[in-house]
């Protein structure tokens, strides 16, 4: 399975917010985008959703555009995870995830036994079954992210987009999200996903797109990508990019703002 | 398999909890549907009720002959009125309730109700028949919602809020041309008229007018209850309902069409007849949760359930007739209270 981004403008009215942006990648990679607030992510997701069409440029899956799917089709190639937000209604747990199955279905049909067994499968495997018959409302926000995971699990999709999956997140459920993303990229989902934070893609990522101002700023693995000189071109102020060891010997790379001393 | 069986024995004594739910709400409608039969100026006995149900089905006991004429003419339309009524104006609340992810908003947010009061008024001041009066009440307040969804498609802003907008700009020139019609109207007469219909009242209802009315209800419910589970989906975010794979915008208007012919079919049934829309579902969602597929059928019963009982009372709490528009407000305003200080404190 492989995601290929080329040369895609789109945007809003008169202007062109995303301008030649090109990528690509296979199932199994954590994709990782990285630019400051108002670079253009949320648009070049909204294009690779089909939430807006293309102005000029192609985006295919598997070799096909993806003008040519229809909203069911492209939902069984590509699932959104957005930020989790807290729901309007009660729902329990099962109920969101059931949600997914939407793209499966047929207008007249509401989800069968069968549906539901998919849906219990997809909360086993972020292990929060237990969660199953809980009111997702009043979950925490981690665990209604793993929810959101869950659902895109049960909507059978190859293709995640991830919107800062990592925000608002305390340091347990920020591990526990990071892992399980780690997990679904070794069972050979395509993971996309923006983030704030560069040094997600130095840790997990096995692509970045950084991005300013609609274009590319750098592509390529999290080593060639992350550096002082990529980061302070994008984000306009001294970075440096530094390699920790932490008490198991394990390497960390961690990206630091720094200024001269006055 | 293993690792999730106790999680489905949860889920299967859940479902069969909701399907006790259900059974005592049909039992509750079942037994306010018999109940209703005996209440009103000529009280009937429970005797009487069956007997007088018998007879059209070739009982020839003793019977009174007023009983029959009360069982079939008055009271039969009335109730089945009240039960449709109830059940659409709670369906249409409980969808537009999803649609606009806001469990306080009441079938009337695109001024519906609004544009039936006027058609209404204006018929009454033409001095039309009553039947033209409700057909010019439902053709208003198709009307005034096509007019707001219409309006809305223009706007720059989210659709929900577009719709929010266009609905209270139409509610309110609506309302102005009642004012003005009132204003303009023979007040010993037409005005009479005009106030007593926009009260609310079952009084009026025949088996003609019911007969016509349930067409776009039952068309309404069908459409509704065949895609209920849908509405859960629209409960979203756009950009969510979209990435898995739904056609929000189409959803939207399949169902605001819906809920439109419900409610405009239930004021032009019975009048203005408030807050049921409001309160019903939350009663539903608090009984059966908040999945759809059990919130529309739960309204359905419970809303039939609950005008059918509000009608009794307004027909035996006094001595003379009150309007039913007036004791759903009674009843539904402190429920409106309590439902705001509720959300407070979560």
């Amino acid at each position: 399975m492989r995601l290929e981004v080329e040369n895609v403008w789109g945007g809003y009215g008169s202007g062109d917010v995303i301008r030649g942006v090109s990528c690509r990648a296979d199932g199994g990679e954590i994709l990782c985008l990285v630019g400051p607030n108002g670079c253009g992510k949320t648009t070049l997701f909204r294009l690779l959703l089909g939430a807006l069409p293309l102005r000029r440029g192609e985006i295919r899956i598997d070799g096909k555009s993806i003008a040519a799917y229809s909203p069911r089709e492209l939902a069984r190639q590509i699932a959104y995870i957005p930020q989790s937000h807290t729901p309007v209604f009660s729902y329990s747990v099962l109920e969101a995830v059931l949600m997914g199955r939407a793209s499966h279905l047929s207008a007249l049909d509401a989800p069968r036994a069968a549906d539901r067994e998919a849906a219990l499968e997809a909360l086993a495997r972020i292990h929060a079954v237990h969660l199953a018959h809980q009111n997702y409302a009043t979950l925490s926000g981690g665990q209604r992210q793993l929810v959101l995971i869950a659902r895109a699990i049960c909507q059978a999709a190859k293709i995640f987009v991830m919107d800062e999956p990592a925000a608002n997140l305390d340091y347990a459920n920020h591990q526990l999200l990071m892992s399980v993303i780690q997990d679904l990229a070794r069972r050979g989902y395509l993971i996309v996903m923006s983030t704030h934070s560069p040094e997600h893609p130095a840790s997990i990522g096995t692509r970045v797109l950084l991005v300013k101002e609609g274009q590319v700023a750098g592509f390529g693995p999290p080593g060639q990508v992350i550096t002082p000189e990529n980061l302070q071109a994008v984000y306009g102020i001294e970075m440096d990019v530094v390699t920790v060891l932490d008490r198991y010997g394990v390497s960390h790379t961690i990206c630091l703002p720094v200024e001269a001393p006055r | 398999m293993d690792r999730y069986e106790d999680h489905t024995l949860t889920g299967a004594a859940l479902r069969r909890r909701y399907r006790w739910v259900f059974c005592v709400l049909g039992a509750v409608l079942a037994a306010a549907v018999f109940f209703s039969f005996w209440v009103g100026y000529y009280p009937l006995t429970p005797a009487q009720v069956i007997q007088a149900f018998l007879s059209r089905l070739g009982y020839d006991g003793e019977i009174l002959p007023q009983a029959v004429t009360i069982f079939w003419s008055i009271r039969l339309p009335r109730i089945l009125s009240a039960v449709l009524i109830g059940a659409s104006l709670s369906v249409a609340g409980a969808t537009y309730q999803g649609m606009f992810r806001n469990p306080l908003v009441s079938p009337d947010i695109l001024g519906v109700s609004s544009g039936a009061s006027l058609g209404a008024a204006f018929a009454i001041l033409c001095g039309a028949a009553n039947y033209l009066v409700q057909l010019a009440a439902f053709a208003g307040g198709v009307a005034a919602v096509a007019a707001s969804y219409l309006i809305s498609r223009k706007s720059a802003h989210s659709q929900t809020l577009s719709l929010v907008l266009t609905g209270s700009m139409i509610m309110a020139l609506c309302n102005a041309g009642v004012t003005m019609i009132k204003y303009v109207a023979d007040p010993n007469d037409v005005l009479q008229q005009i106030t007593f219909w926009l009260m609310g009242s079952l009084t009026k209802t025949n088996l003609t007018s019911l007969r016509w009315s349930a067409i776009p209800m039952v068309v309404g419910l069908s459409v509704i209850g065949l895609l209920r589970w849908r509405v859960n989906l629209l409960t979203l975010d756009e950009e969510e309902a979209r990435s898995l794979g739904i056609s929000i915008r189409r959803y939207r208007v399949i169902f605001i069409a819906a809920s439109t012919l419900l409610s405009a079919a239930a004021v032009c049934l019975g009048g203005l007849i408030g807050w049921v829309g409001l309160m019903i579902p939350h009663m539903a969602r608090a009984l059966v949760g908040a999945d759809y597929r059990r919130v529309i059928p739960a309204s359905a019963m419970l809303g039939a359930a609950y005008l059918v009982l509000m009608d009794d009372l307004a027909r035996s709490i006094l001595s003379m007739e009150l309007p039913l528009g007036v004791v759903t407000s009674i009843m539904g305003a402190p429920f409106f209270v309590y439902l705001i200080i509720k959300r407070k404190e979560r």
